[in-house]
C-alpha cells in the first residue's frame, strides 16, 4: 500500500566531509496528517529537511513524491514540485513589505504587469486568517519577529503545496500565536496537505501531531503513532539515555548570611523597562521568568551595560558601578551569554581558542596580549571541563553544534573569572543532553560561591535550578517566588493575574 | 499588541507618506529646492531661473543620469559596479575608431559596442554570482580591462564625425510659446535633444522595470536578503546575472549619449564617471547594502549633483574644485539623514 | 592531524598559495625572456644595488604601504576609497612648507632653514585626522564604509588644491629627496621604509592583541561588543592607521617627483591596494587576515607593470593585460575554483589526507 504515502524517503544518506550526516533513513508522510520529526540537535533533522528541500543533496536513497521519484535541486525546484517550508529562522526580505514577502516570486498579475491591489487584498485576507490585523503595506522589517515568522508561514501555507514542512516555527511565538498556528494547521490537515513539524517544545508535539520519527546521530530510530510513546519514554528515545539521569540536579545551597554579589534598585530605561530591583547573593542562582518581551532580556542587558540604565543604580560587592558599556561590566566581573548566540555571541570565523580567550583578552586591553601557551591552556582546560566536542581548540567555532557553539560561549566567561553571571537563554535551541550539561554547569559555578542569573522561557528547568525566581510581566517586575517547592502553574498564575492587574 | 497593530492599520495613509524608503527622495527634493530658491536668489537676474538652465541641467548629466539607471539596480541587489564609466568611455573609442579610422556606419558601432558591454556585463555577472568573487574586486578588473582596451585603441582623442552622429547630435525639439497669434521660440533658446529624451526613457523604463516586473521586484528581494530570496524559491542567480547585463547596457547608452556630447573618443575620458553615478544612487536614497532605492530618488540625485556645477559656473569666481568639497558635503549630510533614518526606523518595533 | 603543514589539500586551499604561485609564474616568464631578469649589481658609484627585482620592490612601495592599512580596513569588513586623495593631500601640504624659509635670528647672521620637520610631521598629522574621520563616520556613525570614505575621495582632492590653491610646486630641497629617491644600505630608500612599515605593523598587529580585536569585530561586531571589545576605539584606530600610512604613501610619491601633483598623485591607489589586499587573500567581507599576503599581493601587482614593459608589450596595453593576469589569479582564488583543486588533489593523494 504505497500509495498512501504522499511522500517516501527510503534510505536516504548524505555524507558531510567528515561525518556521514544522514545514514540510511526512511521517513514516510500520509496526506491529512502531522508528523513530528524529532532528535536532538545534530541528529539529522535539518539535514533531511534540506535534502527534501533541495539545499543539500543526498548521496543515496530515493524520494518518492506522489508516487514520483524526484531529485529536487533547488529550494526553488522543490516549490514547483510542492513542497513549501518555513525555515527556522525567518527567510524573508525585511526591505519588502508584508504581502510582497507573501507573493514574491508569484506576484498576480495584470496586463504583465506586477498587480499591486491584488497583492495586497490577498495578502491582507490571508493574514486575518492568522487573525494578525496589520498593514500589510509596511515593510516587514517594522514587525516584531513574532508577527514576521506569522508572515513567512502564511506565505508557506498560501503556496498551496502537498507538503508543508515547519521547521521549529514557534522558536519566536506565544501562546497565543502558536494557538492561532495550530488552528491553521488543522484546517490545512483537514484539507489533505501532509505536514512535517519539528520543534523542540514535547508539549506541542503531543498537541498537534499524528505520527512522529525520531532519528539520533543521522540514524533513524524509529517512527511512532503519538500514542505509542510517553514523554519520557521519547526522550529516552531521542537522548538514548534515562531522563533522570539527564537531569539529576541539586538546587544550589546559598548560605543564608552570604553577602549580596549584585544589587539593582529601581532601574529602568525608558519605554524599556521600568523600575525593577533585584539582590543577588553569592552563590545563588536567580532565575528570570516571564513571556518573551516581558523585560527579561533588557534588565539583563542593563546590568551588563549593553545598555545602560537611565534611572536607579546598579551596586556591586556594596560599591556603585556605572555600567555604560559592557567593557565596565567585564571589568566588574560581570558576565553575560546573550540570547541570540548567533548574532551576540560567538565570533564565526575566529577559533574556539580565539573565542574562549576573547573577554578576558578584551578585559586586559590589547596592549598586553595572552600569549599563546596561556590561550592553549585555557582552551583545553575548558575543552575539558565543558566537554566541548572538537577534535581540537583549532576548529572555527562557526563549525560546531548548537549545543558546543554555546558551551564555548561559556568557557569565554568562565575564562574570565566572573562573580556574577547572567545567561539569557543558554539553553534555547540546543538539544537535551546539552541542556542537562549547562545547567549542571551553572549550578557547578554556585557551589564555587559565583552568581548566576538564569533567564529562560521553559519554566520546568528555571524550577528545577533556581533559588528564587523574579517573575517578570509587561516590562516590570511582579513578584518574587521562591524556586523550592514552586510548580509551573503558580508561576503561569502569576504572569496571567500580573497581567489583569497592570491592565 | 492587538491594539497596536490595529492603530498602525489605520494609520495606513501616513504610514505610506512617511514610508521610511521615501524620506530620503523628500530630503533630495527639498534640498534641491533650497538650492534652487538660493540660485534664484543670487542669480536670477542672470539667468538662472530659465527653462533653458533646468533643461540644461539634465542634458548636462544625461550620461551620468543614464548610467545612474542601471547602477540603481545594481546597488538595490547589493552589489557595486565600477566598470560603468569605462566601458562608456570605451563605446566612445569603439564609435571613434569604427567610424573614423575604419569606415564603418556608427549605427553598426553602436550596435557592437552593445554586444561589447552587454557582454560584459554578463560575465562580470556570472563572475560575480558563480565565482563568489566580491562585485568590487569582480567590476575594479572589468573597469582596469575596460580602460585597457581603449587605450589599446587609441592614446590620443579621437573626433567623431559622421553625419549620422552629427544628424543625431543635433537633433532638438524647441520650446515655443504662443505669442501674437504665432509660435515662436521661447528667448533664452531652451530644447530638448535626444540626449535628454534618452535619460528620461531610462528612468521611465527603470521605474517600470523595478516596479511592475517580477525582475525587479525580485532585484528588491535579493538585496533584502539573498540566502531568503534563494530559500523562497526566487531566481536569485539569473537575476544578479541579468542585472549586471542590464547595467552593461545602461553603460553603453550613456557611453552613446556622451559621444553625441562631445562628438569625440577620448581613452581617459569619464575618469570617475562610476562614483558619479553611484553618488547620485545614494543621493537619490539608494542604500549601498542594498534592498533600498528608487527610480525617482536617482533622478533628483542626478539633478542635484548638476544644480552645483551650475551654481559654480552661474558665481564665476569659484574655482572648480569648490565643486568637488561642495559634492563631498552634500553626500555627506544625505548619508547622514539616511544613516539617522534607518536607525530610528530600524529601533521602533511593532 | 599532526603534521598540518605537509597537506596538500590544505596548502593548495590556501589563497596565499595561490598567490605565490602566480607571483612565480610571471617571474619565471621574464626570466625566460630576459636571462638576467633575476641579476642585482652593485655599482659603488652610487653605493646602490640595481636589478628588475629591486626596482619591482622599489616601486610597488607606495602601493605595499597603503595597502598594510587596507588590509586591517578590510579584515574589519570595510573598504577605504579616500588613500589615494589622501596621498594627494599629503604631498601638497608637504610641498607648501617646502616652499616656506623661515629666518632663523642668529647673532654672526640670519639665516633661513626650510621647515623639513614641519613638512613631514604636518601632513601626517593632518592624514591621521582625516583617517579618523573616517573612522568616526563608520564607527560612530554607523555609515557604510564605501560611502563614508567616498566623501573624502571627492573631497581630499578639492582639500588638496585648497591647500596649494590649484598650483603645483616643486623643490630641490635634497633632505626631501631622501625620501624617495636616497638610499640605505644599498638598498633604495623607499624599500627601507617599506620593510620599516612592515615590521612596525606586524609587531602592533601580531604582538599584541590588536589584530585579534580587528578580525573579531569584522567578523561580528555585536558579539565583540557584547565580548568586552571598544569595536568604536577599533575602527577609529585602524582608519587612522590607514591614514598615517596613506601620507608616508604620499610623502614617497612627492618624493620621488619632488613636486605636488593634487590631480594625478595616488590616483587609483585605493584600488590597487584593495586589489593587493584581495590577491593576498584577506576576504572582503572581512575577518581573517594576512599581512604576508597583501605584500605579495602588491608585489603581483607591481611585477605584472614590469612583465608588460619587460615584454615589449606596447605600453598602452598595460592595463588590459594587468586586468586580464589579476582575473586569472582571482578566478584561481576563487571559493569553487579553489575547493576544485583540494578536492582533486585529495583525491589523487588519499594517504597525505590520513597524515
Amino acid at each position: 500500500m504505497a500509495n498512501d504515502y504522499i511522500l517516501e524517503m527510503k534510505q536516504i544518506e548524505i555524507q558531510f566531509p567528515g561525518v556521514k550526516a544522514l545514514d540510511k533513513v526512511d521517513f514516510n508522510l500520509k496526506p491529512g496528517e502531522v508528523h513530528s520529526l524529532l532528535g536532538e540537535n545534530g541528529a539529522g533533522k535539518s539535514t533531511l529537511i534540506k535534502c527534501l528541500t533541495g539545499v543539500n543533496h543526498k548521496d543515496a536513497g530515493t524520494i518518492i513524491l506522489d508516487g514520483k521519484e524526484i531529485t529536487p535541486t533547488s529550494p526553488q525546484d522543490a516549490i514547483a514540485m510542492g513542497i513549501s517550508t518555513v525555515f527556522q529562522e525567518i527567510n524573508l526580505c525585511p526591505n519588502l513589505t508584508v504581502a510582497e514577502n507573501i507573493f514574491a516570486g508569484r506576484q498576480p498579475m495584470k496586463h504583465k504587469q506586477v498587480n499591486w491591489k491584488e497583492i495586497n487584498k490577498r495578502a491582507e485576507q490571508l493574514m486575518q486568517r492568522f487573525h494578525m490585523d496589520i498593514d500589510v503595506t509596511r515593510p516587514l522589517y517594522v514587525y516584531s519577529t513574532a508577527v514576521q515568522q506569522m508572515v513567512s508561514i502564511a506565505r508557506a501555507v498560501d503556496i498551496q503545496a502537498k507538503i508543508l514542512i515547519l521547521d521549529e516555527p514557534t522558536s519566536s511565538l506565544d501562546d497565543n500565536e502558536v494557538k492561532l498556528l495550530f488552528d491553521v494547521m488543522r484546517e490545512l490537515k483537514a484539507e489533505g496537505m501532509g505536514i512535517i513539524f519539528i520543534t523542540h517544545f514535547l508539549d506541542q508535539i503531543y498537541q498537534i501531531s499524528d505520527r512522529m520519527t525520531i532519528l539520533r546521530n543521522g540514524h533513524l530510530v524509529g517512527s511512532y503513532n503519538i500514542d505509542e510513546l510517553t514523554k519520557v519514554e521519547l526522550v529516552t528515545k531521542m537522548v538514548g539515555k534515562d531522563m533522570d539521569t539527564i537531569f539529576n540536579l541539586k538546587r544550589a545551597n546559598v548560605d543564608p548570611d552570604a553577602p549580596y554579589m549584585l544589587t539593582a534598585s529601581h532601574i529602568g530605561i525608558k519605554g524599556s523597562v521600568e523600575d525593577v530591583s533585584i539582590s543577588l547573593k553569592k552563590g545563588e542562582l536567580m532565575g528570570f521568568a516571564g513571556l518573551l518581551g516581558s523585560g527579561r532580556t533588557e534588565t539583563a542587558e542593563m546590568l551588563f551595560g549593553v545598555k545602560s540604565a537611565e534611572t536607579g543604580e546598579i551596586k556591586k560587592n556594596d560599591k556603585v558601578v556605572n555600567l555604560r558599556q559592557p567593557h565596565d561590566a567585564i571589568a566588574n566581573k560581570i558576565a553575560f551569554c546573550p540570547e541570540d548566540r548567533k548574532r551576540d555571541g560567538i565570533i564565526g570565523d575566529l577559533t574556539i581558542r580565539e573565542n574562549i580567550a576573547l573577554a578576558l583578552q578584551a578585559r586586559r586591553g590589547f596592549m598586553h596580549p595572552i600569549s599563546r601557551k596561556e590561550q592553549d591552556e585555557l582552551s583545553d582546560k575548558f575543552i575539558k571541563a565543558l566537554g566541548i566536542a572538537t577534535p581540537d581548540a583549532e576548529k572555527k567555532i562557526g563549525e560546531l553544534s548548537g549545543g558546543n557553539q554555546q558551551k564555548v560561549i561559556l568557557a569565554r566567561w568562565m575564562a574570565t573569572d566572573p562573580d556574577v553571571l547572567i545567561l539569557d537563554e543558554p539553553t534555547r535551541g540546543i538539544d537535551v543532553g546539552a541542556k542537562a550539561e549547562i545547567q549542571r554547569l551553572m549550578l557547578e559555578m554556585c557551589d564555587q560561591g559565583q552568581s548566576v542569573i538564569f533567564i529562560s522561557s521553559e519554566l520546568d528547568e528555571i524550577i528545577r535550578c533556581s533559588n528564587r525566581i523574579e517573575i517578570m510581566r509587561d516590562r516590570q517586575k511582579v513578584a518574587e517566588v521562591n524556586g523550592e517547592g514552586c510548580t509551573q502553574q503558580d508561576i503561569l498564575n502569576i504572569i496571567a493575574e500580573g497581567a489583569s492587574a497592570v491592565k | 499588541m492587538a491594539e497596536k497593530t490595529s492603530a498602525s492599520k489605520r494609520q495606513t495613509f501616513w504610514n505610506k507618506v512617511f514610508n521610511p524608503n521615501f524620506i530620503m527622495v523628500y530630503a533630495a527634493i527639498l534640498i534641491f529646492l533650497i538650492i534652487y530658491a538660493f540660485g534664484a536668489i543670487m542669480y536670477g537676474k542672470v539667468g538662472f531661473t530659465t527653462l533653458r538652465t533646468f533643461i540644461n541641467m539634465f542634458i548636462d548629466n544625461s550620461y551620468y543620469g543614464i548610467s545612474a539607471v542601471g547602477m540603481t539596480m545594481v546597488l538595490i541587489t547589493g552589489g557595486i559596479d565600477l566598470s560603468v564609466a569605462a566601458v562608456a568611455s570605451l563605446t566612445g573609442m569603439i564609435i571613434a575608431y569604427g567610424t573614423g579610422v575604419m569606415g564603418i556606419h556608427p549605427a553598426i558601432c553602436i550596435l557592437f559596442s552593445f554586444v561589447v558591454g552587454v557582454g560584459l556585463g554578463l560575465l562580470m555577472g556570472a563572475t560575480i554570482q558563480y565565482l563568489n568573487v566580491p562585485p568590487f574586486i569582480t567590476t575594479l578588473t572589468g573597469m582596469f580591462l575596460a580602460r585597457g582596451v581603449c587605450s589599446l585603441i587609441s592614446r590620443e582623442s579621437l573626433t567623431i564625425s559622421h553625419p549620422w552622429i552629427d544628424q543625431l547630435a543635433g537633433w532638438k525639439i524647441y520650446f515655443k510659446h504662443y505669442v501674437d497669434g504665432e509660435w515662436v521660440k521661447v528667448k533664452p533658446i531652451a530644447f530638448i535633444n535626444l540626449n535628454f529624451i534618452l535619460f528620461i526613457a531610462m528612468i521611465l523604463i527603470g521605474f517600470f522595470i523595478l516596479q511592475r516586473t517580477r525582475f525587479g521586484r525580485n532585484i528588491y528581494a535579493i538585496g533584502g536578503n539573498e540566502q531568503s530570496a534563494k530559500l523562497m524559491g526566487l531566481p536569485v542567480a539569473r537575476t544578479k546575472v541579468l542585472v549586471y547585463g542590464f547595467n552593461g547596457f545602461c553603460s553603453v547608452l550613456a557611453g552613446v549619449a556622451y559621444a553625441l556630447y562631445v562628438k569625440s573618443g577620448w581613452n581617459l575620458s569619464l575618469q570617475g564617471g562610476e562614483l558619479e553615478a553611484i553618488s547620485s544612487a545614494v543621493i537619490g536614497g539608494t542604500l549601498l547594502t542594498g534592498g533600498v532605492g528608487n527610480m525617482l530618488g536617482t533622478l533628483v540625485g542626478v539633478l542635484l549633483k548638476s544644480v552645483i556645477p551650475t551654481l559654480i559656473t552661474f558665481n564665476g569666481n569659484l574655482l572648480s574644485w569648490w565643486g568637488k568639497i561642495a559634492t563631498g558635503v552634500l553626500l555627506l549630510i544625505f548619508i547622514s539623514i539616511q544613516t539617522f533614518i534607518t536607525n530610528y526606523s530600524t529601533r521602533k518595533k511593532i | 592531524m599532526s603534521n598540518k603543514k605537509f597537506n596538500l589539500s590544505d596548502i593548495t586551499k590556501s589563497k596565499i598559495f595561490w598567490a605565490v604561485v602566480a607571483e612565480l609564474l610571471i617571474l619565471f616568464v621574464c626570466l625566460l625572456k630576459r636571462p638576467d631578469f633575476f641579476k642585482i649589481s652593485y655599482q659603488p658609484a652610487t653605493g646602490m644595488l640595481y636589478g628588475s627585482l629591486i626596482d619591482i620592490i622599489n616601486r610597488s612601495a607606495e602601493i605595499t604601504i597603503i595597502a598594510l592599512g587596507m588590509t586591517l580596513v578590510i579584515a574589519l569588513g570595510g573598504t577605504d576609497l579616500s588613500v589615494g586623495a589622501l596621498v594627494a593631500v599629503a604631498g601638497a601640504i608637504a610641498l607648501k612648507f617646502m616652499r616656506w624659509d623661515v629666518l632663523v635670528y642668529n647673532t654672526p647672521g640670519d639665516y633661513t632653514v626650510k621647515p623639513f620637520a614641519l613638512a613631514i610631521l604636518v601632513p601626517l598629522f593632518v592624514c591621521v585626522l582625516m583617517g579618523m574621520f573616517n573612522g568616526f563616520l563608520i564607527g560612530v556613525g554607523n555609515i557604510q564604509p564605501i560611502i563614508a570614505t567616498l566623501v573624502l575621495m571627492v573631497c581630499g582632492r578639492g582639500v588638496a588644491q585648497i591647500v596649494t590653491n590649484g598650483k603645483q610646486f616643486t623643490t630641490q630641497y635634497s633632505p626631501f629627496r631622501v625620501i624617495g629617491q636616497g638610499h640605505f644600505l644599498a638598498l633604495p630608500m623607499p624599500i627601507i621604509i617599506t620593510i620599516v612599515v612592515i615590521i612596525l605593523m606586524y609587531i602592533f598587529v601580531r604582538k599584541t592583541a590588536f589584530g585579534t580585536f580587528v578580525e573579531s569585530v569584522g567578523i561580528n561586531r555585536s558579539a565583540s561588543r557584547l565580548a568586552g571589545i571598544d569595536a568604536t576605539k577599533v575602527i577609529i584606530i585602524v582608519y587612522a592607521i590607514t591614514g598615517l600610512l596613506s601620507a608616508i604613501s604620499g610623502l614617497i610619491y612627492s618624493s620621488r617627483i619632488m613636486s605636488n601633483d593634487s590631480n594625478n598623485a595616488g590616483l587609483n591607489y585605493e584600488m590597487d591596494a584593495i586589489l593587493a589586499v584581495v590577491i593576498g587573500g584577506t576576504n572582503m567581507n572581512g575577518g581573517k587576515f594576512s599581512l604576508a599576503g597583501t605584500v605579495i599581493g602588491s608585489i603581483i601587482i607591481r611585477t605584472i607593470v614590469t612583465f608588460v614593459y619587460y615584454f615589449g608589450i606596447v605600453s598602452e596595453a598595460t592595463m588590459a593585460f594587468k586586468a586580464l593576469i589579476i582575473a586569472v589569479v582571482i578566478v584561481l582564488q576563487s571559493e569553487p575554483v579553489r575547493n576544485y583543486f583540494s578536492k582533486k588533489f585529495a583525491k589523487k593523494n588519499p594517504a597525505l589526507k590520513e597524515a
